[in-house]
């Protein structure tokens, strides 16, 4: 897992302007489900599999994608519209 | 038009194993312990941020809409 200095590095490399976090100890990724397990030459490795999840203002999950499908961000942020967009207007 | 209130929340991290190059890649998912799913409260973290800063998720209840994204090999692209 990444360090929050190498985080650090890769969010100026980017010009990243939200928080980049780092899991070290894998807790966050093994309490969301994210941290899988690959075997590999009779060993086994886990990391976390590429997952967006949206989470509105009240703490509950409005959108999951996993895996290959998210690879692209934008639906997500779609989501992420919608539901600013919902609640602004109530 | 307003910006966008959801807080991104980037998870960067390196497998130890580059998974291109990994023979024979058998996955285990029980690894997993919980799967979670729309509707679910999410799980409170409390994480360290680039900037050596605590970030958790119950600073943004109330306040915000959050989107974490999740990725594995951000510093190669892949």
């Amino acid at each position: 897992m990444d360090s929050p200095a190498a985080n650090a590095a890769f969010a100026k490399q980017i010009n990243i302007k939200f928080p980049l976090l780092s899991d070290m100890n894998k807790k966050m990724l093994r309490e969301y489900g994210i941290l899988k397990g690959y075997d590999v030459q009779n060993e086994t490795y886990q990391w976390a599999q590429r997952a967006n999840i949206v989470i509105d203002k009240n703490g509950v999950i409005q959108h999951i994608e996993e895996g290959d499908s998210a690879v692209d961000p934008n639906t997500a942020m779609s989501v992420c519209t919608d539901l600013h967009k919902k609640q602004s207007s109530k | 038009m307003k910006r966008i209130l959801a807080s991104s929340l980037l998870l960067a991290m390196t497998p130890v194993v580059a998974l291109r190059s990994a023979p024979a890649l058998t996955q285990k998912p029980e690894v997993a312990k919980v799967s979670l799913k729309v509707g679910d409260v999410a799980p409170d973290f409390s994480l360290l941020s680039d900037q050596w800063k605590t970030v958790k998720l119950s600073d943004y209840r109330g306040k915000k809409n959050v989107m974490l994204a999740i990725y594995v090999l951000a510093f190669t692209g892949g």
